[in-house]
């Protein structure tokens, strides 16, 4: 380790035994509408933020560490601290716990969260805001997107980030076309038994994976299940898709007495050729693991036609943030288009702006960024996309699935 | 032939060993380096020094989690050990009403599972100010630790003759000095064994510092299950290395001990 | 010279208030937590209630994992304690190999259970090494020929994990055992004309037995309370309970960590009951044990 980040480590730890370093003063959201953008960004100028991330991911670390740390320092002398996680979940319970203690002045300044745990910091209060209508960049995203996540509202309590889509990934040496529907991989998998499987709900991929075959039911369209929960459909819809699923696992890997409690696990056998298809909310994670060795060269991904889940992942800001003012500034430089396509550069992943307010030079950069070998096109994708669900309509899928499918 | 006989046992019992000790060191070794290494290939088909180089990098929190992880277990282990060694003499040389009770206060901490306490403690901590502190962590590591160290030192005084002590004090020795050249030299085997144990017990900790640190602080074991989930198996098998590397040093350094403490 | 029972106290108190002061700390909460007191879940009334308990105990996926995590726990230290007696047995001679073989023995007591589980993955999945060995030689020809050894029903895979890092641990107890007490015994029955077997189960067995239970129940405790080994190796449904427990913790759903307390203290209970039996079992020389088992 280079001493210059010996050194950074070293002054971090110090600071936090100490308390933040650096002008960070809180105040309550409410102020935001009195103040002027450039009051937010005088007071966080020279701050520290401390930003909790999940860290099980080189190339994010290495980014969110170098690139994007120096951008901060350069343009608004903010030092960005990372915070690793192993998963958000543990920081929104220690959130909660935080605010059951009754804690003010917390440790973290900027969470990426989104789905359930936003939900659960929403309920639980935890989330200071609104903030998202005062920053500047919220005009690249497309509104209507970010509404809601994962079903709930997000009340302008969280800003959108990262855009995900779920992909289905499989291998051009294996097979040569892979189903265009998801009725026509209902067939393959009846056709190849014990070549496919999916991870156990709780998993998140695992449970978006069965959540597409109740949003492709037919009963209703996939928006009907976006806005708001409505009883009679979900019980009109759930029980011919659990029924078909629960009827689908003697066809699955092992006979469908167990499933991968993880996507490594689900990775581990798609690469190993016990099963034929991988799944990921990224679209360009099979290129990414071809670039480190870890997929042979041959694999793609794709998409149905019936269009899949596109999820935003969102930054909020917990109630007790020490740096509400940084953590605004750091939000809309994530936000802004040169952020966007440096992580893009360096991280893959799903270009999150809306094209048409990008600027001629931007937009070209967009074109040019490198685009892997299993990666499909933005167009591609756009034109197969789908709604996530309204939030009680996957708490109820989960259960059932896990009592009807799981445990029968 | 008797001389084969008799050495067939042992040798197969030298095997078992070996294995048990070597494969998944083994293992793990070649996962940190190998590259497209699929079925059906024993060996891999590439490798690959991208793992390593990322851990050695020291970015994504590797260097400071493993200061992090040396410097908490040094402290846990000093704690302990002077924790466990008035303890562990009376537990030894001594009979008193409620020494079963003691016994089992001291066990039981060690094999409950570990997340029930640190679930109640991290609740505790926060309205104590401590969670997401250094303390805090310390704290919850001494209660695993305090028990191995003392269990320890309880058979390493059982082995030593209080007389010896008696005898220094009727030939005028002060306290101090009765510690320092009769006492301490004696379990020092026992102490060093103790402090060890302690150590790794720390070093190894995960649920623990999960739940108290709130991944504030951070520790080798919770960058490990970080990657291990996030499916880069590479890394995590580097990183496995650098986790177990230390322990494995330290043992086999002190494997003198075991038999004499 | 017997020191006075305050000075015994005094010695004793620093570990014990450390110990006992932060462990019992922490129960209480979960104790608290679990009978719904504390918990930012919304509820109808205020006082505390058993009703979470009534619902762990009477869920089916509770039982099939109590059920589940008793046969791990019981064949695990089955295999640890006959296949550790059995090495200790097999290098009780030999002056020689001594010290390097007892440094052998601590290598695996030095891997943390967390390296060894994924170690057991590696080498024993369906896709796993000694897998694409049967392959190399011919013995099958896919990964699903090879028999299922982790993430199976049986939880096959979590005993070979644990067993692996514990059968060390009972070699070395026994070996401890054995060199204190020497070959007399044996050599006097031997000249008397008894079998191997005669051999070991008068003479050596019964003066094995107390340490050997003891580390044992060590064990027994341990796997009811590990949580990184049976996540790993073991199947989403049925889990073992400590998975469970830890599921229903990091639940997102807060309404489920009353029931993640509930489990936690049952599990505790166990484990308090084991504690028992082993300082019944161990007798005078209870606490002399050196565990091993992280």
């Amino acid at each position: 380790m280079s001493s210059r980040r010996l050194i950074v480590v070293l002054s971090a730890t110090i600071a936090a035994a100490c308390g933040s370093a650096g002008p960070s003063e809180m105040f309550p959201a409410a102020d935001l509408a009195r103040m002027t953008w450039s009051d937010v960004t005088n007071r966080a100028r020279g701050s520290t933020v401390r930003y909790a991330m999940w860290a099980g991911d080189e190339a994010r670390n290495r980014f969110y560490q170098g690139p994007a740390a120096d951008a901060l320092r350069r343009d608004l002398e903010i030092t960005l601290t990372i915070v690793p996680l192993a998963d958000t979940s543990d920081l929104v319970s220690k959130l909660v716990a935080e605010k059951a203690a009754g804690l003010d002045r917390g440790s973290v300044d900027l969470v990426w969260i989104n789905g359930a745990n936003f939900r659960t910091a929403k309920q639980a209060g935890i989330l200071w805001g609104p903030f998202v209508q005062a920053l500047p960049n919220l005009q690249h995203f497309d509104p209507v997107a970010f509404r809601h996540d994962f079903g709930t509202s997000t009340d302008g309590l969280e800003a959108p980030y990262e855009q995900a889509q779920f992909v289905i990934a499989y291998d051009m040496a294996r097979i040569a076309t892979p189903p265009a529907t998801f009725a026509e991989l209902r067939s393959w998998i009846h056709d190849h038994p014990g070549r496919f499987t999916y991870p156990a709900i709780p998993d998140f991929t695992g449970s978006s994976f069965a959540r597409h075959f109740l949003l492709h039911s037919g009963e209703a369209p996939p928006a009907a299940f976006a806005e708001h929960f409505d009883a009679a459909l979900y019980a009109r819809a759930s029980r011919p898709v659990i029924q078909s699923l629960h009827a689908m696992k003697p066809y699955l890997w092992r006979k469908g007495e167990t499933f991968p409690a993880t996507l490594a696990e689900l990775d581990r056998l798609f690469v190993n050729g016990e099963i034929d298809f991988s799944m990921n909310y990224s679209p360009t994670f099979a290129s990414d693991k071809i670039a480190r060795g870890e997929f042979p060269a041959s694999v793609r991904t794709f998409v149905p036609d019936d269009g899949t889940i596109s999820d935003y992942s969102f930054l909020a800001i917990p109630f007790n943030a020490p740096n509400p003012a940084g953590a605004l500034a750091v939000i809309n430089t994530f936000m802004s288009p040169s952020h966007a396509i440096m992580r893009a550069h360096a991280m893959g992943g799903l270009f999150p702006l809306r094209l048409e307010h990008l600027s001629e030079p931007d937009r070209d950069a967009v074109d040019a960024l490198p685009r892997g070998p299993a990666t499909l096109p933005l167009a591609t994708l756009a034109t197969r996309r789908i709604q996530d669900a309204y939030a009680e309509y996957v708490d109820r899928f989960e259960r059932d699935w896990r009592t009807e499918v799981l445990q029968r | 032939m008797p001389a084969i006989r008799a050495a067939a046992p042992r040798v197969l019992a030298l095997v078992a060993v070996a294995t048990c000790a070597l494969i998944p060191v083994g293992t793990v070794l070649v996962g940190s380096v190998a590259s497209r290494w699929y079925w059906p290939a024993v060996i891999p088909a590439e490798w690959t020094l991208r793992a390593w180089n990322y851990v050695v990098s020291g970015s994504g929190g590797i260097g400071g989690a493993l200061l992090t992880s040396s410097g908490l277990a040094l402290v846990v282990a000093a704690l302990a050990v002077a924790l466990a060694v008035p303890a562990a003499r009376v537990l030894a040389l001594h009979t008193f009403r409620g020494k079963r009770v003691v016994l089992f206060a001291l066990l039981l901490p060690m094999l409950a599972p570990p997340l029930a306490a640190a679930m109640g403690l991290h609740a505790v901590f926060l309205k104590a100010g401590l969670a997401d502190s250094f303390t805090g962590v310390v704290l919850v590591h001494l209660i695993p630790a305090v028990p191995y160290a003392t269990l320890v030192l309880t058979g390493t005084f059982s082995g030593f003759d209080p007389d010896w002590e008696a005898q220094a004090r009727t030939l005028g020795a002060s306290p101090w000095s009765v510690w320092t050249r009769i006492t301490l030299p004696a379990i020092a085997p026992g102490v060093a064994l103790a402090g060890i144990l302690a150590f790794v017990v720390s070093w190894s900790q995960y649920v623990l510092t999960l739940l108290v640190g709130g991944g504030r602080v951070l520790t080798l074991p919770l960058v490990l299950v970080a990657f291990q989930r996030g499916g880069d198996e590479a890394v995590a098998a580097a990183l496995s290395i650098v986790f177990v590397a230390p322990v494995l040093l330290l043992f086999a350094l002190t494997a003198p001990l075991f038999e004499d403490a | 010279m017997t020191p006075t029972r305050p000075r015994i106290a005094a010695m004793l108190l620093p570990a014990l208030l450390v110990v006992i002061g932060l462990f019992g700390l922490g129960m209480f909460e979960v104790l608290q937590q679990s009978v719904g007191l504390g918990v930012p879940v919304p509820r109808e009334s205020t006082g505390p209630t058993l009703s979470y308990y009534a619902a762990v105990l009477g869920d089916r996926e509770i039982h099939a994992s109590l059920g589940l995590t008793l046969w791990v726990a019981c064949i695990s230290t089955a295999l640890s304690v006959v296949c550790g007696v059995g090495l200790a047995l097999g290098l009780r001679h030999g002056r020689r190999a001594k010290r390097g073989v007892h440094t052998l023995l601590q290598a695996p007591l030095a891997l943390p259970h967390l390296v060894v589980a994924l170690a057991t993955i590696t080498v024993f999945a369906q896709s796993g090494l000694l897998a694409r060995a049967a392959f190399a030689l011919g013995l099958i020809d896919a990964p699903a020929g090879f028999p299922v050894l982790v993430n199976d029903s049986a939880g096959i895979g979590i005993i070979l994990s644990y067993a692996f890092k514990e059968m060390p641990f009972i070699a070395l107890v026994a070996t401890t055992l054995l060199a204190r007490r020497g070959d007399g015994h044996d050599e006097v029955a031997r000249t008397l004309g008894a079998s191997p077997w005669q051999r070991f189960r008068h003479v050596t067995w019964p003066f094995l037995a107390p340490g050997v239970g003891a580390a044992g129940l060590m064990i027994f405790a341990y796997v009811f309370s590990a949580f990184e080994t049976p996540f790993l190796l073991g199947q989403p449904y049925p889990a073992m309970l400590p998975v469970v427990a830890q599921q229903r913790f990091m639940s997102v759903d807060l309404a489920d960590r009353p029931a993640a307390m509930a489990c936690a203290l049952i599990l505790t209970a166990i484990a308090a009951v084991v504690v028992r039996l082993y300082l019944a079992a161990a007798g005078p020389a209870a606490g002399r044990e050196r565990p091993v088992l992280f």
